[in-house]
This record gives C-alpha cells, structure tokens and sequence, in this order.
C-alpha cells in the first residue's frame, strides 16, 4: 500500500515538497521517497535549504521553509526527487544579529548540519582547499545501513582492557608501515595482525570526527613545512567520520570504510574507544569563522560571558554549551549515533571537566549531561572515560561525578609514576596507591575508574621521557613556548639522542619499568602507540601540528628496538595469563580465602617490611593468586620487586607456601634474552630467600609449583 | 547505465555498463533481481562499469544475499577495474564478492560451485 506521505503537498521552484518529521534531526533519507530535513533553531526568523551538486562552487537550487512547516523552533521539510548521492546541502538562517546579547546570525553564510552524518570539504587528507569556497565543509546524505553481520560491541570487561592509543593517520602514514592504504582507517585494517600479535584488546583513537586539518595551518619558522591540526582536536561535526582519514573519502564513501575497520577489529576482539571533543568546535572566537553553530543558534551553542563574548574553558577560543537542554541533546543523539550505528565500545571525553559546567561556566554538583551519558540506556555497555579536567582550572581527578559509569584518566598516576622512574625522594607512599589501581581517589569505585598511563598523545612520548630533561617544540613556531612544562621526566644523562652506551642501556631499561609498571599495575592500562618499538619525536612534548616523521610511526623500529617490542609482547601476556592483576576490586590487605597470606602485602630489603625512607628506594609486593578476582579464580603468587636507586639492592623473599618456589619472568636489569621469558617458562632462581635486584630495576617473580 | 543479459554454457552473463549509482540502482536492481532464481549461475560483467556509488555497492550486496538465500545459487563479479576494486576494497564490501579477472574465467569456476 502507497503511503500518503509519498506525495508531495507542495511546489517550489520545480521541487517537489512536503512538510517534514522534526525527528530525527539532521538529512534522512525516508523509506517512502524524498528526503527529509530538520533543524532546530531557536532564535533564527527563518531558514533556507541551499542545495549544490558535489563540489560546484554556486548553489543550483535555494528553497525557503515554508513558515507553515516549521513545527516549534524546528525547521524541516521533505523534498522529493532528490540525487542525494551527488548534491551537498547547507542552510541559510535569518535572525538578529547583536553580539551583546549573543546573536550572530548571517543570512549571507551558507551554514553546515550540526547533525551532519557525512561531510565533505576535506576529502582527501593535505589537498590544498579552495580558499575562496562559499561552503567549505558540506552536509551530505548517507545511507545508514551497513551489513554488520553478526558484529556486537564486545563488551570487554573493564579490568581486563588494555588500551593502545593511537592517531589514525600517524599509525601507518610512514612509507615503512607497508600498508596498501597508509595514513587511513582501511590502513589500520591492514595492521590488525600486528595489533594481535602485541596482545592489546582495545584502540582509542584520537578524535576521527570531521575536522579542518587546515585550520591555523602555517608554515614552520625551523622546518620550513606547513604546520596542520594534525591531532584533530577541533570538531567541524560531532557526527560524521573524518573523510581524509578514509581512504575512500574522495568518493564519499568514509562511513562505510570506518564502519569496516570496527567490524574487522571486533571479528579479532579488538575494541574501539572514540576520543571526542565535545568541550568547543572549530568556529573559535569572536574572529573565528562561520561553519555551523554560529550561524544557526550562537546563543544556544555556546557558552557565553553577560557581555556576550565567548567563554574559553578549553584554550582553543570558544567552549560548548554542554549544559544547555538542546546541546545536551545533541552530545547524547551524537554518542547513541555512534554506540549503535558505529558499534562503538565506549568514549574517552576530551578537558571532560567541561561537561561539567553550567552555562555560566561554574562546575555544578550532578551535572545533567553527565548524569544522562551514565544512564543513557543505548550507551548502557559504553567505556566512558573522562579526561578529568580542562584549560579552565577546573582538576576533578578523583571526584569526577561518575554514577559508578565514569572511568577517569588518571594524570596522578602517569605523575606519580614519573616522579618514581626518575628516582624523587618521597613518592613511595603515593606510588603505593597508584600500583594498587588508586584506592586513595577511587575507594568506592573500584579499580577500573582509573585509566593507567605513563604516556599518552598529549606530551613526551616514552623514548623521549627517558631521553629529555625539557620539551623541544621550536618545529612547532612558538618560541617553544607552547606544551606541557612539567614532564617529570629524566634524560638518563644526555638531552636527546646519543651514542653513549650506557645512556642508551638505561633508556632502555627504563622503558621497560615504566611498561613492566603499567601493566602490573590494579586499573585499565592505556599504552601509547609506537612506545613499545621506542617511538621518539626528537623531545617535541606537543607535536599537536606535526603532520610528518615526528608524528608517524616508524616501522623500521620493530626491529632496531626488537627487544623493547618483545619485552611488551610478553609483559602484555603476562597480565592477561594472570587474573590476579586485574580485579576490579580494590585490595582488602587482608587474608579472605585462608591461604596465609593477605591479597597483597607490601615488602622492601626486608619481607613483610616497607622502608619509607628515602635511603632504600626499593619497594616489592606480593599477590596471593588465591585471592585473584576476589577469591573466585586460582592463579601463581607473584612478587615485583622495584628498585628505583642507582645501586644494587636485595630484596628478602616472603617464604612461599611449602613445595613452591620462586620463578623469575621479567628482570629489567638482565641483558636479553634473560630480561623477559614466555609466560609459563619463568625460571627458577637458586637464592630463593633473596633476590639481588639491579640498579634503577624492577624484577617480577612468580611463586609455583616446579613444572606448573 | 545499462543491462544486458545473455546466457553461455549454464550461465547468466549480465553486462553492467556506465555507473551505477543511486539514480540507475533502483533500475538495476529490477532487472537483476528476477535472475536470482534456484540453481541459478549469475556473472555480473563489470567490464564496462566505470562507477560503482555507495548505492551500487549496496545493491551488489542484496545481490549476494538474495543469492545466498536462494538454493543451488552462484554468483560472481568478473572484469572487475582496478578503481571499482579499490573502492570494494578499501570499504570491506570486497569481502562479500567472488570476483575474477574474466567472465570465462567466472563460468569456468562456477562449474565447481564457489
């Protein structure tokens, strides 16, 4: 049977109309013909579709919402007989213009979709843009459908995630990555073996929303090369995949080779995080320009000063209006987009503090949007993790409001672990809660409220940590004046590269506590992609803008840094063969199951003793595997012994239950082969009541039965 | 965009030619679907398809579905260029496809069932 909203009620200019569904917003093409458009605004007077056939410089065809169909503040109408494959669309909006009273509409701007599913404009990554382009970053209509076959997020329990954050492009950009589709989603795809092969379960990616990889680009005053948004952190559009991440982006066709990348990294039991920056858009501030939001409901995007101007809680010249009723909205119609249409696992929240403030800006106690994401039934299994602060002040490591859903970045973490690698005095008390998954920040919440991490995009990479004293951002053009000052981090005793072989010896071993740390480690570890093959950006700790061999991932490095790789691989493994490392419970210190021996007990030079002085830097602890998981699996004891001094210390070995013996599996002071051996070949030490452990070195012993 | 449908041996050769794409789709898609009966063989000659959209990818997947669900049918792609390949590729849909270089080559893998 026909249905009667098949046919058109309306005419203009030859096309054919009707009145529209306010919901859902944004270009859908409706089952019964025609497609449909809505967008709300609440303070525009009136609103014009303007159509352009793909990549055409002038509009064929401008068609005025009849005043008839708007239904609230929602303007929208269906037209007929549209080739939505090839025509792109945006809308003009009418209304006052008083900056004072937070008003910037433009009837002369043509302005993109906030709801925008595909977007083009920048469909192949680099390509020089028209400049004199009426309509930069074009809305376009896509399919939603997609054969996801039998695909379902794979709901990896928390405790056991082991995230490797990487950049779409940086992943496989270089030439030595040998990917068909290097810099792309479909590259990645390419690498999915090597990522099994490290053993990681989980991908972040930095943010993969459309953004203008030219946006502030300028050339370098060292390098003489243009600096772009390399990094991406400044969305266009919330819902549209970046097309110049996809190798098909010049066909348009970016959500179907994303959607394929998640499905192939779900079929290998991979998981994918999506970092989004929901804290400002890229329209910047008053001198910014229009591309969307602006145009169409400043006032309701945005969060602004009494006198109008725009407030910058995120350093990048504006800041979304998180708490309003309709921006709100949109974060979550945005995130349900892509939980059910993505099948994507969960979110990590760019400056997430944001989200937690007023439209005045002020931090409020139960902020709604925060509260909706944790309850929200269609991101009911999602990751939500926070980046639990932002460029405003605003540092809520600890008490992010979480509903018992919000996991957090732990910045205590990776600085506390930093302060301990280099060997600070004074640490140890705080280095003890954050090997222990932060009980300190996170009682009530469990282990897996706290991301782990060491490194991450945003600063020195882990080569560098261990190979510069301060940054080296000259290549980036500000007087190195730009990126994080406070790195706590040691360069072994020369700034940047070296031919010293004992330099080089302890940047190594170093590397390897800081990973044999991380993943031993109560929480969800998050690994920085390239660290493991010992990844360096020549000390840039802010390589935000560096779209060349800084930033991309050199392959070659699997095999001059073969060993830092293997020294992963098999630390990786270990975690994941022993329950015992990753409860989502914090420790109770005490004996639950009666083995003897508490869940976990912290030991120096002298079992059952911890020397908090600063003479003997040498912490060890000891987990019962009869306490693993709470008591519910049977796993080894194990026993890491970390000794960040410049000298040789012992550690007194807790005596083991009778017919067991001490195994060691990893000892950063060995020369490979004998730094790491395969999980279940641990070997077994002659001196069981002691172990001698090295300079500036962690060992991790594992207490079984001979032959187990 | 054009069809034309001829039979060799056991086979159903149907030649796309020109684009498909969302405007010539909807047509394809009646003319080609009827083919898909039991114990059918259908080689689609792409050898004078010069673009395949979103769209046209999305047909060619209902083809393999409906294929898929119909007994004793086969289907494949032949003469498929490298840019359509690419595309196939790069999007995951290549996955879903049989292709070979040649519509003979096609028949003569068809007569061992796929």
């Amino acid at each position: 049977m026909e249905r009667i909203d098949a046919n058109p009620t309306h005419e203009y200019g030859g096309f054919k109309l009707r009145p529209g569904s306010p919901l859902p917003f944004g270009a859908t093409i409706f089952p019964a013909g025609g497609v449909n458009f809505s967008i709300y605004s609440r303070h525009a007077t009136s609103c014009e579709l303007v159509l352009f056939e793909k990549h055409k410089p002038e509009p064929f065809a401008t068609i005025p919402f009849p005043d008839e169909f708007r239904i609230g503040n929602v303007f929208t109408m269906v037209v007929f007989d549209l080739d939505f494959e090839n025509i792109e669309y945006g809308y003009r909006m009418d209304g006052p213009f008083n900056s004072a009273e937070g008003h910037w509409f433009d009837k002369t701007e043509i302005l993109m979709d906030p709801y925008a599913r595909a977007i083009g404009g920048r469909d192949v990554w680099g390509e020089e843009p028209d400049w004199d382009n009426i309509y930069p970053h074009r809305a376009r209509i896509f399919y939603d459908d997609f054969d996801w076959e039998d695909d379902h997020p794979l709901e990896i329990p928390l405790e056991d995630l082991i995230i490797y954050e990487m950049h779409v492009r940086g992943f496989t950009r270089h030439p030595s990555s040998g990917v068909k589709y290097p810099g792309t989603f479909a590259g990645i795809r390419g690498k999915i073996p090597y990522l099994k092969e490290m053993g990681v379960n989980c991908v972040e990616l930095l943010p993969i929303h459309e953004f203008d990889e030219f946006e502030n680009s300028k050339i370098s005053p060292v390098t003489g090369e243009r600096l772009m948004n390399y990094w991406g952190y400044s969305n266009v559009g919330f819902f549209a995949p970046k097309a110049g991440y996809a190798a098909s982006g010049r066909f348009g066709m970016q959500v179907d080779e994303f959607k394929a990348l998640v499905k192939e990294l779900h079929e290998n039991g991979i998981e994918v995080i999506l970092d989004v920056v929901f804290n400002h858009t890229a329209e910047g501030n008053e001198n910014g320009p229009y591309i969307s939001y602006r145009g169409i409901d400043n006032k309701t995007y945005y969060m602004l000063t009494p006198e109008g101007y725009y407030y910058n809680f995120s350093g990048c010249g504006n800041t979304l209006n998180c708490n309003n009723p309709i921006v709100r909205n949109m974060i979550l119609d945005c995130l349900r987009h892509w939980a059910a249409d993505y099948h994507i696992d969960g979110f990590r929240f760019d400056l997430a503090a944001i989200l937690g403030r007023d439209q005045s800006g002020a931090p409020m106690n139960s902020p709604p949007l925060l509260e909706t994401l944790a309850f929200d039934p269609i991101l009911g299994k999602c990751k939500l993790i926070a980046e639990a602060w932002d460029a405003g002040g605003l540092y809520q490591v600890g008490t992010f409001p979480s509903w018992g859903r919000w996991a957090e970045w732990n910045g205590k973490y990776r600085d506390t672990l930093r302060r301990f690698l280099k060997g600070d005095p004074g640490v140890v008390p705080e280095v003890i809660q954050r090997l222990q998954g932060s009980p300190d920040l996170y009682q009530w919440r469990g282990t897996s409220a706290s991301v782990n991490f060491i490194t991450a995009h945003d600063g020195f990479t882990l080569m560098d940590m261990v190979s510069y004293n301060g940054k080296h951002n000259e290549a980036n053009g500000e007087g190195n004046a730009d990126g994080e000052d406070h790195n706590n981090s040691w360069n072994c005793g020369w700034e940047g590269p070296t031919d010293d072989v004992g330099v080089n010896r302890l940047r190594f071993k170093q590397i390897k506590n800081a990973a044999a740390m991380l993943l031993i480690s109560h929480g969800m570890p998050m690994i920085l992609a390239g660290d493991e093959m010992g990844r360096t950006q020549m000390g840039n700790n802010n390589a935000y803008c560096q779209d060349d061999e800084m930033s991309w991932i050199d392959w070659g490095l699997l095999d001059t840094n073969a060993e830092l790789v293997n020294f992963y691989k098999k630390m990786i493994a270990f975690r994941k063969a022993h329950p015992v490392l990753r409860g989502s419970t914090h420790f109770q210190n005490r004996d639950y199951v009666g083995s003897g021996y508490p869940d976990i007990s912290w030991h120096g030079t002298k079992a059952w003793y911890v020397d908090y002085s600063d003479e003997r830097p040498i912490i060890a602890f000891l987990l019962c595997g009869l306490h693993a998981r709470g008591g519910t699996e049977r796993d080894s004891y194990i026993y890491v012994a970390m000794n960040m001094h410049w000298e040789m210390h012992g550690s007194e070995l807790p005596k083991l239950p009778e017919g067991m013996s001490w195994h060691v599996f990893a000892n950063t002071d060995a020369q490979p082969p004998e730094d790491i051996w395969e999980v279940g070949h641990e070997v077994m030490i002659e001196n069981q009541p002691e172990f001698l452990v090295g300079p500036r070195s962690i060992a991790i012993l594992v207490g079984k039965r001979v032959g187990e | 965009m054009g069809i034309e449908v001829t039979t060799r041996d056991e086979a159903t050769i149907v030649e796309i030619s020109g684009n498909l794409d969302a405007n010539t789709t909807p047509q394809a898609q009646e003319e080609i679907m009827p083919l898909i009966v039991p114990n059918c063989i259908l080689v689609l000659d792409m050898s004078k398809c010069e673009y395949v959209s979103s769209a046209g990818l999305r047909l060619l997947l209902t083809v393999a579905k409906r294929v898929k669900a119909t007994e004793g049918g086969q289907w494949c792609l032949a003469s498929v260029s490298a840019e359509i390949m690419d595309v196939m590729e790069m999007t995951g849909f290549a996955k879903f496809f049989k292709t070979f270089d040649t519509v003979s080559e096609a028949i003569e893998a068809t007569r061992k069932p796929l």
